[in-house]
């Protein structure tokens, strides 16, 4: 039901309301209310749209006034925002998390990323910006090296919605740099190995990291990967190459106590072995 | 349970891992800092400026409950976290002498601040007894006399919290498997 005052400088005539829905005539009854007010009735029985203004008029000097306006808006309960994710970035130790919103719900939805250290008290952590479904939480707010809490909070006039827990240490969902291959050299009397050196990246110098190394021959369909390699120990030997032949390498690495997230691999580097 | 019992204890294990390397993370950037203060200001051996230390009465954090001779885990945790408090003030010294890598020193002391609650936490995780530190017990500011008497304050900070977490990480790696 919609209500408009009268305005002053109407009341010696008789007035006559109506209504209309954005551009379209709305049928309302009307009758003398106390106090010398006139009652309009509106029944809007199939509203299908999510948004609509419900304008009153009345006739005022042979013209017809807008006298005042009723927002209207209808949707659902915020969906639950699912597929949530973060990354550490190790160059601010920012968290960026992102997620999948979910079914949109036509209102005005407002959207936090929420987090709990353990025991703590709740927290916001960020607010995505400009209708992103990711955000950043700053380094101040974190725990390294603890689990925290975090999900997704969605909330409008009809409901909050939660995405699923995501319980992590923000380490263990570090982004790492690729290493740098720094030199690949043939051992002496056994011409099917390669000694390989790397670098890795100076902020992940503290971290144990376990590195994956691909190599193949420009003939090969698919590249060979070597596994389990230490990060921190900056060279490796590997056997089986064919002698006289050219080699592409890559290295890779991730922190070793962790399900953590894979560095890309590192530019390749090319080295021809002996004959 | 005495903390002995403990040490076979997986959740305990993960702690001492992760927090082996954050204090290989903190020891890093202060070793970072330490040569922004040699480069920047000549103050690079610790040999050079005893005299001169003498005059400062830089506190050092007490850490003998961590040496090996009278180790004591319990007693060790709660020197290791108070000691980070003091160090994260101190650090507000570091961070007006190098205003240009505050940023550093404040992620130091926020680290600072991240591993001396998880220990706090994983002891209390654990039923240890726990030493509630007063919630400001920060030693006031050193006031240097001199823009000098600065330096090597900054100086000495870093380089006892340098010793300080080489002492802690020695010991959390004594309890780690």
């Amino acid at each position: 039901m919609a209500k408009s005052e009268l305005c002053r400088g109407l009341e010696q005539g008789k007035v006559r309301i109506t209504w209309m829905l954005d551009n379209e005539p709305m049928a309302g009854s009307q009758r003398r209310g106390a106090g010398g007010s006139e009652v309009s009735n509106l029944t809007l029985p199939q509203f299908n749209r999510t948004q609509a203004r419900l304008w009153c008029w009345v006739e005022w000097n042979g013209t017809k006034q807008r006298v005042g306006v009723a927002e209207i808006r209808a949707g659902y309960p915020p969906a639950k925002p699912f597929n949530l994710s973060c990354i550490l970035n190790l160059s601010d130790y920012a968290l960026t998390c992102q997620w999948e919103p979910g079914a949109d719900s036509h209102l005005p939805t407002s959207v936090a990323l929420k987090f709990a250290r353990s025991r703590a008290l709740v927290e916001t952590g960020c607010t995505p910006q400009g209708g992103h479904n990711r955000c950043t939480v700053p380094r101040q707010l974190l725990q390294l090296y603890r689990q925290m809490e975090l999900w997704v909070s969605a909330t409008n006039a009809l409901g909050t919605a939660e995405s699923e827990h995501l319980c992590i240490d923000p380490m263990d969902v570090a982004q790492l740099d690729p290493p740098a291959l720094q030199s690949i050299q043939s051992i002496p009397f056994q011409s099917d190995c390669v000694t390989v050196a790397w670098e890795v990246a100076r902020s992940h110098a503290h971290m144990e990291l376990l590195c994956e190394l691909r190599y193949r021959a420009p003939e090969d369909a698919a590249w060979a990967l070597v596994t389990g390699i230490p990060g921190q120990a900056r060279t490796a030997q590997h056997c089986g190459f064919l002698f006289g032949t050219p080699y592409r390498f890559q290295m890779r690495c991730r922190r070793s106590s962790a399900q953590g997230y894979w560095s890309d691999w590192s530019p390749g580097r090319n080295y021809t072995t002996h004959e | 349970a005495p903390l002995a019992e403990l040490s076979g204890d997986q959740d305990f294990q993960l702690f001492l891992h992760k927090n082996l390397e954050f204090t290989r993370k903190i020891k890093g950037d202060v070793a970072a800092l330490q040569r922004v203060v040699c480069d920047t200001f000549q103050l690079c051996q610790e040999e050079e400026l005893l005299l001169v230390r003498q005059d400062l009465g830089i506190a050092q954090a007490p850490l003998e409950q961590c040496h090996s001779r009278s180790f004591h885990a319990e007693a060790c945790f709660s020197q290791i976290r108070s000691g980070l408090r003091v160090y994260q003030g101190s650090l507000a010294a570091v961070r007006e002498l190098l205003p240009s890598h505050a940023a550093l020193v404040e992620t130091l002391q926020l680290d600072a601040a991240n591993l001396s609650s998880n220990i706090q936490q994983q002891v209390e995780d654990l039923g240890l007894a726990t030493v509630t530190l007063p919630a400001e017990d920060r030693d006031p500011l050193p006031a240097f006399s001199s823009r000098f008497h600065h330096q090597v304050g900054g100086f000495f900070i870093l380089a006892n919290f340098q010793r300080f977490l080489e002492t802690a990480y020695r010991a959390l790696r004594h309890l780690a498997r």
